[in-house]
Formats: C-alpha cells, structure tokens, sequence
C-alpha cells in the first residue's frame, strides 16, 4: 500500500507543536483547543491505518522511504506490521486524552502542550521507524520532553525524579548506541530490513573486514545484545533496574504519568520484540530463563511493593512493574522458543507473546486509566496518601463507580481487557517455563491484595466529612476515561477485536 | 424451538439489567427493581423451557446440546467458547433459576421498598430507620429504605449474569470468568455497607481467600489447556484425552497430569466453595445483606465450587476403576470434605449469631459435597447440591426475615442489642408464624428429617454411597456431622422461635411483608418436593413408588463408567434416621426453654473447649500470624525498603555519589591546582614582569627617543659583529 | 674640490646637535626644530653622496635630488602636522613642556 499516511500521523503532532508555539499565550482556552484537535488527526489517521492494514500479508506496510544519510546507509524509513501498529494506536489513543486530562495545568500551558505533542512525535517515531539510527533519534526525542514534564510540572520532590529518570534511561541509550553502531558497521547498512536478511548470516571473514580489532564475532554479539537488553531492560523496566519508574511516576503530572506508563514502558518491550529476539536469536534462546526469572521477580515483587504502598499514585505506579512483568515473561517465552523446529513450543510462545503485546495494549489502557484517577482524587483533595483519604464512594459515587471499574480491568478481572492477555500470556509461558509461571501466581494474587487495598483506602470505609466538598468527576474528565473503559470492555469481551491482528503477525514474527 | 439460541440468551437479561441500572436508571428505585427482577424473571424462563424441554425429551440433551464460537486467536488455532446442555447443567439451572428469583423478589421487601428515607441513613451503611409520625399523631420509628438500593440490584444483576453464565458454558474459560465475576460481586455485596469497617474486611477477606484458590485453579486450566489444546468439555472429558491425562507423569512429585490438574482445580473448588483450609471467609462474608448471604454464599456462588468439582469429576477420577482405591484428587477431596463438614459443624454448635450458624452449616454440607465426590457418589453429590442450595437459601432468607422482624422490635423499643444474636430472641413463633413455618421445614430437610424432607434423601444417599464403598472412616465422620447438623439445627429453631421472648426487641418483633415470605413459600415447597425426584429403587417400602428419575437422569452424563455400587445395606439408613432424630431431639431437649439471663448449655458442658469453638479453633488468629502479618511484613520491609528502596535505589544513589565523588576529586586534584592555578601563575608572572618594567615607561617622548638610540645602536653593534 | 668627508663630517655634527637638541631640549616646538636639523643632517648627505657618485658615473642621475625632495616632503609634513599637535597640545594643558606631557608613562 503506497501512501504517506504514516508521514503524517508523525508529522502532525510536531507541526502542532509548533503552531502551538506561535500562538498568543493569553488564551490558554484556545491553546488547550488546538493542543486536543489537533492531537485528534494523527489518531484518526491511525484509525484509518488500523482498517486498511491487510492483516494477512507478512512483512511491513504502509512504508514511507526517503533518503537521510546516505553515507553511512541510513534514511527515513517507515513501515508498521501487526505488532508496531496496536502501539501507534494506543499511542493516538492516550495522547488525545492525555491532552484533555491535562486542562487544570495553569502555568506555562504553551509550552505544555507544545511538550506534549512533541513527545507524541518522539514515541510514535520509535514505533514506526525501519531504520536503526532513527530509530535511536526518536529514542531521544521521547525523553525530552518527558523529563521537561516532569521537572517543570511535577509533583515535589519533581527535580529528583526528572533528574533519577533522565540519567537512568540515558545510561540505558549508551548501550543503545554502542549496539546500534555496530550492528550499523558489520552490515553496512541502518535499515531493519536489510539488517534483518544481512545480521544472520554475517561470517567471522566479512566480519573482520568491518571491525578490525580482533574480536570474534560471538564476542561482539555477546556485547550488542547485553547492551541492547540493558538499555531496553531499563524502559521497561525489568526488575531490578526499576527504581526510577515509581519516582518518575509518583512526580510527574498525571497526563505525564498516563502518557509514562501508558505509552513510554511499551517501548522497551517493543524493542525486545523488534530488535533483541529477531537480531540475537542464540543468546537470546540462552538468556530466555534468566529474563524469565526477572519477570517473575518483577511480577511478584512489584505487587508487593504496591502493596506496601501508602501513597496511592506510588502504588498505581508499582502496579505498573507488575503488569509489565507479565509482557516480559510472554517475551522471555518466545525468546527461548524464536525459530524453534517443536511446533509445540512455538504454539506456546505464539500465544504469549499474543498475550506480551495484547498486555502491552492493555496496561496502556488501565494505567493510563487508573494514573488519571489517582489525579483527579489529587486535584480535588491535595493528598494522595491513603490514610488521609477513605470515605469517598458515599461522597463521589460515579467517580467510585469508574474507579472500581479500572481497578478491576487492572486486577485482570475476567470479562476485562486485563484477564484475557493475562491468561494468554500464562498459557503460553507455562508451555516453556512452567516453574516462573507457576511462582508468577503469587504475583497474580497479590495484585489482588493491592488492588483491594487501594479501593479499601480510598473509597471505602465511613463517609469523610472533611472531604464533603469535594466536587463529582466532572463531564471533561467523564470524556478522558469513558473511551478507555469502553475499549476495556470491549477487549475484555471480543479480545479478537485486536488480537486477531496481532495473531496474524506474530504468526508472520516465527 | 432452537434450544441453542435459548441457552445462549439465558445470561444476557441480568447483565444487561446491570448496565441499564448503573448507566440510566439508578436515580429511580422502582424501575430498577423491576428491570432487575424482570431480567431475572426472564432468565428464569428461559431457563426453564430448557428444564422442561429436556425433562420431557431427555433424549435432546443424551450427547448434550453444544454450540460454539471462536473466541481468541491462538496461533494457528482458535480457543473456542460456547455453551452445552446436558443433564447436570438442566438440574443446576433448575435450582439456580429458582433460587435467584426468589431472592431478588425477596430482596425488594428486605430493602425496605416503599418505606421513608431514613434521618440519618447515608450511603454505605445500613438504615437506621426513619422517624414518622402516623395516622394517630404518635412519632414511631420504622425502618427506612436502603440508600443504594437501585446499587443493590446492579449488583445483583451482574451476579445473575455471572452465575448463569457458568452453568450454561461448555468449556472452563468462560466457566472461570463467570467465577470471577461471581467473586466480584461477592467482593461488592459483601462489602456492600463499605462504611462498617467489618464489611470491608469481611470482603476483602473474601475475595483474597477465594483468589488463592483462583490463581491455583487458573495453572490448572492453563496446564489443562496446554496438554490438551482445549478447555472444551466435550475434547477434555472425551475417553482418549482422559486416558492420556491419567497415564503421563507430572513433574510435580510423581503425580499423573489428571492429578495435578485435578489437585490444582480442586484448590480452586476448595476456596469458592470455603473448605478447610480455605473456609475462613465464609462466616465473615455474614456482613453483607442478608439475600446476599442466601444467594451469593449458600445456593448458588459456594455450590459453583461443587459445580465445578461434579463437572470436573471425570479428570478428578481419571484412572478410577470404581473400586476402593481412589485417585489421589478423590483421595484428598475425600479427607478435605470429611474434615471440613465435621470441623465447621463443630463450630457451628458454639455460634450466637443467627447467621454464622447458617454460614458454618453451609460449610459443612459443602463437605459432604465434596467428600460424596471423592467417594464417588457422584449423583449423590450432585442430588444435595440441589437440595442444600434450595433448603438453604430458604434458611437464609427465613434468618433475614427474622432479623428484619427482630430489627422492627428494636427500632420500635429503641433497645440495644443485637438483633441478630439468637439469645436475644425466644418464642418468635407467635409473631412470625410464615417465616416459623419455612424456617422449619428448611431447618428440618438441613437436619435431614427422615422421609418427608428433601435433605434426608439427598444426605442419606451420600452416607450410603460412602458406606457402600467402602469408605468407613469417611462414613463416620459424615455420620457424626450429621447428628450435629441436627443438633445446631434444632438448636437455633428452638432458641429463635421457641420458648419466651427474651428481649423485649423479640416481643415486638412483627412478620414480613409479603414480597419476603412469598420467596418462603416457594422454597419450601421445593425443600420438600425436591427430594422425592431421587428415593433410590431399593428403599424399602417405598422405594420404587415414585421413579429415581435424578439417577437415571444423572446417569447419562457418567457413559455408564461409575455405575453405582448396586449392593445395599440398611447400615447407612439407620444411621441416618438415627443422628437426624437424636441430633434434632437433643438440640431442642437442650435448647427449648432458654432464660434470657441463661447461659448457653454447651457452655458449661464442654467448658474451655466451648471457647476455643466459639473462636472458630483460632484459625483466623493464627493464619493472621503465619500468613498475613509475614507477608505484610515482607511486602514493606523486604521488597519495599530492603529491596528498593536500600538496595537498588542504594546502588543509584550511590552511583550518584561516587560520580560526585569522582568530580570533586577531578576538580581539586586536577581542575583547581593544575590547570586554574596554572593559568593565574602565568597572568601574575606577566603582570610582575610588567611591574619591573614599566619604569622604562616614563611618558617622556626624549626618553624614548634614548632609549631608541640606545637600541639602534645597540642593534648596529650587533649587526656589526653578525657581519664582520 | 671640497673632500666628500667635509660634508659628511658636518653632516654627522648637524645631526648629533639636532639629536642632543630632540633629547635635551624641554620645549616640544625646540625638540621639533631639533628633528628638522637631523633631518637636514640626512639630507646634506644625501645630496654629498649624489653628487660625488654623480661625478664618478660621469652623468646626473636625479635619484639623490628625488630623495631629498621626498625627505623635504617628508619633513614639511612633519612639521605642519607636529606643530599642529603641539598647538592642541597647549591648548589643551597650557604647556608645551615635553616632560609634562607623560600620560603614556607605566
């Protein structure tokens, strides 16, 4: 299919940004406006992209190709398949919403707005780019701004946080780098397509000729692909390089924190699926139990630390290394089992992984869902801390209705979008490693635990005169959550809605 | 008819009552109740067409009606869902199509529909009451509607939805998520005063104690699916897939697939349905509403469990050969049943509460369940599944009916007490006839009084089924449970009903309206009836007048594999007629005439026991201190702060610091004495140079014009002495 | 016939006057005067040396008159601009004292 589409869907937001830039800064209404409609056109696009893409032809579509640095082999080059497209939607999706979300920032609302549709650009660009330095410009660009957010818009302890979530994802951009150059120098070439026929079949003769130091090939391997899990293992992040996140996020304003954890932790994932397993099949098949064993760390102790918890956006935050333990265990499955000749494990791997990317599409939606929430109840009350708060369903009935409604899609409530990629994932993962499965259940019970904490703490219990006044949750916040409750329903009920398409890819991935 | 169509239709109605009621209609009370019970009424009859239709055909439902839709893409395959009908889903829907109608027509009377917003009611908890002034000009207080009444009917509708969408599936997925959405309402009703902190707890404890069972049972589906590529009744149970289950090894310490799977599944049957270990829950779920508690956990949530257990029955018996040497799921479902029904019933005795009584004896006969399945009395089990789910739902709302009259004297005499401690009550025979009436035929076919209740025949067949097979340790301890079912039974008839008054709430204590003791009625009809569908052939007398149409009903899902054992002996009868007739007579020798300053009688018969009874063993204690305070503890200690926060968070800090380290070393071992004092030295020396010479700088133009002589000369003498 | 030396003997004590003059004298108008007379100095043995090369060569050449025509230029212009400094100068500090005038001094 011979179109431009994707150009625009990343474009767009830039162009905003920078309309954005020019316009008055007094009327914060209209800049707030534009910021909203115009984040609504890359999603539509990427509508029309979702109901275009031929789900049953293999490889990339919708490419865009335009020449950039031809001297070292690198262009603009654009394409998304069955697993890069659920992620440009939930990405179109969130951001819109995000956006609308964030009407009760007060200061500096140019530059807000114009932060955020930067960012947009930043994380679709990693999506959709075919090629590696791209790739990594993109990279770059989404933290940006993210750190901006976060150190101009935070919370108060936002200057540490920026500060903890910038040196750590850029300590994880340095193995980046260093992988992608030499991937980029033994093929010759940055574009993913080719690298993906070249980078197999490299010998240690044609090798040698491309880096004259003396290492063999397997030791340059063995450098790329722990540079590329460190820096991946960092986005995600895989326990225990983790700390960051629940700092970043407990700090960051609450449509940073939807936009965080919804959009930005898919990344790291999304680069295992593309990058790690794809270009590093045998030590990726070799360290598959051991990443294995860090999900199941991350399953079991993020919900613990959620649980532990008394500041209710640390534990939402928490949640979210728990949940993307089980992304991480599904990938860990089809890491071991990529290529494989046992159909039987590659049916299991296939389904976990269905279940890493439809739980990457999930936790986008209840976490970005529950993050708003949290903020909503922080608008009103100035606290977020759990035994300050309590009482309020008999005070905000809607509001406790939606609450529990996304927490339980967060639990993984059968008939909600959390159980479906949840089951996919264990079913998939216990037909490869049974043990990390079998321990991740503790995990599974104890977000449970957390979960009932939360609505305990905050909804439940005698009515809380001293939050009387709190007003309900308001149509303009109605508008940001309604859309993600109905599509957690509707995955919940008819998951092929979506999963059919990533099926189809992932089928293509083995 | 498309029978299929009408099985697919049978969940929807409540479901989409929940969505109307929580989207539209909440603000009015009325249309909520009716769309609520319009739904269930629907669902009802849908259900019932079924009954019928397969009742009067049975051949329709011999291989089972089976229809189903791809559900989720996996792989090359899909993972279908859909539903089945055959005889154990006819007779679970008879029952749970009756039950949950019954109790959402009772719940609009037990809210107090009609009555005046209470004074000082709020939501969240229950209503005080409302203060009017009447036809005569005299203040009274009556009891005032629930604040989150058209909330009650959500839930409820969505508890429908879930209930029947797990009778009607064909495969465990979709089984396992009308569980869930079971466990999620039992979460929100339970706690659905959420302001009384006893509530929250209550449903916190709940839904945790119940997912501990559920994270087992779902590696059970999951090991299940991944061996047989399906969770589809009709591939998992089939003869081949059987075999291969029972046959291939688990690593798990020598088990065979179909025993770890049937232990795993199991694990989550133990949790739903409350037996020990798990049974914690149970009694405190007692906080919720009480048509909560008659429909949620006694005829249709809790008996889900033994649903599951029956209908898992083939992989939990899997290598069977129907003799005395059970699997190792039958085995331990066996032990865990037996204990759970004499160790609650045991607790049960010691209970003030009307309600925990109850809670305690669902418990128990859950156990009987569970251990006639591991016997293998198969039609037995599944026979007191439907008896005890209609005998005690009726027992149920007979206690909410008591304690709402109970209620009606306390807020009439403005006493303090707990209505719902039976030592409160006495003689509420006179005010509360109806509800005397139902409560005791249930309480009566609970005790299994011989031959005219419906408990008897059901509990009678699984001593028998245990007797017959063998199992004499099981027997006993069933025999024993039983005449203490009996005795705790009659004891609560004779302490609620009995007697005198001995508050003076109890003599003031009025009969429900008629939308609660309506439901009364029609359940004890069925306490009775319902047991006549199964008096076995060989009874004497009258064994044989009336067709044993469950067994033969039942009997076409068994393939004719566990035929019953056929050879009888009047061992069990006698021991049935003995302890439901001892146990009855003895409780109500023991309890008929309680003073109101009278202590219990157990209380100075069994003395110290009596306590650790009436704590319930300590269980709650001492899992707080093996299991809840170490996680706790270990969740903020360890993981938070040892983990995160000291070492991971320690590790980044101290990166930060020794790169700040680094960098002050760098700046005063190097940047400060080498390269800044480097460059002032060089300034200061030129500046000093510049000092010394600047008294050259005399201003005076003659002094330069010397001092250029000077160097013309002196550059001539030079060049002079280059040259020459 | 005059000797060459002559002229380049008065030409030596012309300029060693006017050089003692420019060092000595306080007056920046005398110390100017004293330039003009080391620059004479100059040219009178500019206009020797022609001469007597001249009269070797057996022709005129004019490259020693041209020299000290640009030398007279050269010295004219001094003069008129030195003397116009001087004339702000005084106008300026109401001296022409050339040791009061040391704003260069270090």
């Amino acid at each position: 299919m011979e179109n431009n589409l994707l150009f625009y869907i990343l474009l767009l937001p830039t162009l905003a940004a920078i309309l954005i830039v020019v316009l008055p800064t007094t009327n914060k209404n209209t800049i707030r406006w534009t910021a909203f409609g115009s984040s609504l056109i890359p999603f539509l696009l990427s509508v029309l992209v979702w109901f275009q893409f031929d789900k049953t032809q293999p490889g990339f579509q919708f490419e865009v190709f335009a020449p950039w640095f031809s001297a070292i082999g690198s262009s603009f080059h654009f394409g998304v398949d069955g697993i890069s497209l659920p992620m440009v939607l939930l990405t179109t999706i969130l951001t819109p919403l995000a956006i609308l979300a964030s009407y009760g920032i007060k200061d500096q609302v140019k530059a807000y707005m114009a932060l955020f549709l930067f960012l947009e650009t930043g994380v679709l660009g990693v999506f959709i780019s075919l090629d590696l330095l791209v790739f990594f410009l993109f990279w770059e660009i989404g933290l940006i701004p993210m750190y901006f957010l976060i150190s101009q818009w935070g919370g108060v302890k936002r200057n540490y946080a920026a500060l903890k979530f910038i040196l750590v994802t850029i300590a994880g951009s340095l193995g980046l780098l260093l992988s992608i150059q030499i991937v980029g120098i033994t093929t010759g070439t940055f574009d993913l397509v080719k690298i993906y026929e070249l980078w197999p079949t490299l010998t240690e003769a044609n090798f040698q000729k491309a880096i004259p130091l003396g290492l063999s090939l397997t030791v340059v391997k063995a450098i790329a692909f722990w540079a590329f899990v460190l820096a991946f293992a960092i986005k995600v992040p895989i326990w225990p390089v983790h700390t960051w996140l629940p700092d970043a996020h407990t700090e960051a304003p609450t449509a940073g924190s939807m936009i965080l954890a919804g959009v930005l932790l898919k990344l790291g994932a999304y680069g295992f699926i593309r990058l790690v397993i794809p270009f590093f099949p045998v030590e990726a098949h070799r360290y598959a139990g051991a990443l294995a064993a860090l999900a199941t760390a991350a399953i079991i102790f993020g919900a613990l630390a959620a649980f532990a918890q008394k500041d209710l956006k640390r534990l939402v935050a928490y949640s979210s290394i728990n949940h993307m333990g089980f992304v991480v265990l599904g990938i860990a499955a089809a890491a071991y089992a990529w290529q494989s000749p046992d159909n039987g494990l590659i049916e299991s791997a296939t389904i976990a992984l269905n279940g890493s990317i439809l739980q990457m599409f999930n936790h986008g939606l209840t976490s970005a869902g529950m993050f708003f929430l949290v903020g909503v109840i922080y608008d009103r009350t100035h606290t977020r801390q759990l035994n300050e708060l309590g009482g309020l369903w008999a005070i905000l009935p809607r509001y406790g209705g939606i609450f529990v409604f996304t927490a339980m899609a967060a639990l993984g409530l059968p008939g909600l979008n959390g159980f479906v990629s949840e089951f996919l994932v264990v079913r998939g993962a216990w037909g490869i490693f049974p043990l990390a499965t079998a321990l991740s259940m503790i995990g599974l019970f104890f977000t449970g635990v957390y979960i009932l904490k939360a609505i305990a703490g905050l909804l439940h219990g005698p009515r809380n005169d001293h939050w009387l006044s709190v007003p309900e949750i308001n149509t303009r916040e109605v508008w940001v959550i309604a859309p993600l409750m109905v599509l957690m329903l509707l995955i919940g009920v008819w998951p092929a809605s979506i999963l059919n398409l990533i099926n189809h890819a992932v089928n293509f991935f083995f | 008819m498309n029978y299929e169509l009408i099985t697919w239709l049978i969940p929807i109605p409540p479901l989409l009552a929940f969505f109307v009621i929580f989207l539209a209609t909440y603000k009015n009370n009325r249309l909520s109740h009716t769309l609520a019970i319009g739904s269930a009424a629907l669902s009802w009859l849908l259900s019932m067409i079924i009954f019928l239709a397969a009742v009067i055909n049975p051949k329709m439902i011999e291989k089972g009606i089976i229809s189903s839709i791809s559900w989720l893409p996996t792989a090359q395959t899909w993972l279908k869902i859909g539903i089945q009908v055959d005889a154990l889903t006819v007779i679970t829907l008879f029952f749970v199509s009756w039950t949950i109608l019954m109790i959402f027509i009772y719940s609009v009377g037990y809210h107090n529909f009609g009555q005046p917003e209470g004074d000082h009611d709020r939501p969240g908890l229950p209503p005080h009451g409302a203060a009017i002034i009447d036809q005569d000009g005299k203040h009274q207080h009556v009891p005032s509607i629930e604040p989150m009444y058209a909330r009650f009917f959500g839930f409820f509708g969505l508890f429908a939805f879930g209930m029947y969408l797990l009778v009607v599936s064909n495969n465990l997925l979709t089984l396992y998520i009308g569980w869930e959405i079971m466990g999620l309402c039992s979460y929100l009703l339970i706690g659905f005063w959420y302001a009384k902190p006893s509530a929250r707890a209550a449903g916190q404890k709940a839904f945790l104690t119940t997912r501990i069972g559920d994270v087992f049972m779902l590696i059970g589906l999951v090991a299940l699916y991944t061996i047989t590529g399906s969770l589809q009744y009709d591939v998992i149970f089939s003869e081949d897939v059987l075999h291969n289950l029972a046959t291939s090894i688990s690593p798990v310490m020598g088990l065979s697939w179909a025993g770890l799977i049937g232990l795993l599944v199991f694990f989550g049957v133990v949790g739903k349905s409350s037996q020990f270990p798990l049974h914690i829950w149970l009694p405190d779920a007692m906080e919720g509403p009480t048509p909560v508690s008659a429909m949620i956990h006694a005829a249709t949530m809790v008996s889900a469990g033994v649903y599951l257990a029956i209908r898992f029955f083939p992989v939990l018996s899997a290598g069977w050969d129907g003799g005395s040497v059970l699997t190792i799921p039958m085995l331990v479902m066996a032990i865990i049943g037996s204990f759970t029904a004499l160790f609650s019933a045991t607790i049960a005795v010691a209970q003030k509460d009307v309600k925990r009584v109850l809670a305690y004896s669902t418990i128990s006969q859950l156990g009987f369940m569970i251990a006639a399945l591991g016997v293998g009395a198969y039609i037995a089990a599944a026979f007191h599944l439907v008896t005890h789910a209609i005998f005690k739902a009726l027992l149920f709302l007979g206690s909410g009916s008591i304690i709402h009259g109970m209620e009606h004297g306390v807020l009439h005499t403005q006493e303090h007490i707990d209505p719902q401690d039976m030592f409160n009550m006495g003689g509420l025979y006179k005010k509360m006839p109806k509800t005397f009436a139902t409560f005791v035929i249930g309480g009566f076919a609970l005790a299994g009084f011989p031959f005219v209740t419906a408990g008897f025949w059901s509990k009678d067949e699984i001593l028998s089924g245990a007797f017959n097979g063998g199992f004499d340790i099981v027997f006993w301890v069933l025999a024993i449970a039983a005449f203490l079912t009996a005795f705790y039974t009659m004891r609560q008839i004779s302490l609620v009903f009995l007697g005198k008054a001995r508050t003076e709430a109890a003599r003031h204590a009025l009969e429900t309206p008629h939308t609660m003791t309506i439901p009364l009625f029609v359940l004890a009809f069925f306490a009775i009836t319902i047991g006549w569908v199964g008096i076995p052939e060989f009874f004497p007398v009258i064994g044989g007048l009336v067709p044993n149409w469950l067994e033969s009903f039942l009997g076409m899902m068994l393939h004719g594999e566990h035929a019953p054992a056929a050879h009888h002996s009047s061992i069990p009868l006698i021991t049935s007629l003995v302890v439901s007739l001892g146990g009855l007579f003895l409780g109500g020798l023991l309890y008929r005439n309680i003073k109101a300053t009278e202590k219990d009688p157990l209380e100075w018969s069994l003395s110290g026991f009596y306590k650790v009874l009436a704590n319930k063993y300590y269980i709650d204690e001492i899992y707080q201190f093996i299991f809840i305070r170490p996680a706790t503890w270990v969740a903020e200690k360890v993981v938070y702060q040892i983990f995160d926060q000291k070492i991971f968070d320690g590790f980044l800090h101290g990166v930060g610091k020794i790169s700040i380290w680094l960098g002050d070393k760098f700046r005063y071992w190097f940047d400060l004495p080498v390269i800044n004092k480097g460059g002032d030295n060089m300034a200061l020396g030129a500046r000093k140079i510049g000092t010394n010479l600047k008294v050259t700088q005399s201003g005076r133009i003659q002094d330069y014009m010397v001092l250029a002589l000077a160097f013309s000369l002196l550059g001539g003498f030079i060049f002079y002495l280059i040259l020459f | 016939m005059i000797p060459l030396s002559w002229y380049l003997i008065l030409a030596a004590v012309l300029f060693s006057i006017g050089m003692f003059g420019a060092i000595s004298r306080k007056n920046a108008v005398a110390v100017l005067i004293s330039i003009e007379l080391m620059l004479n100095a100059v040219n009178i043995n500019i206009l020797a040396f022609w001469h007597y090369h001249s009269q070797s060569l057996g022709y005129t050449e004019v490259n020693g008159l041209v020299f000290a025509a640009v030398v007279f230029i050269a010295a004219a212009a001094e003069v008129a601009i030195g003397l116009a400094i001087i004339i702000a100068v005084y106008r300026l500090r109401k001296t022409v004292v050339a040791s009061d005038l040391n704003l260069l001094k270090g």
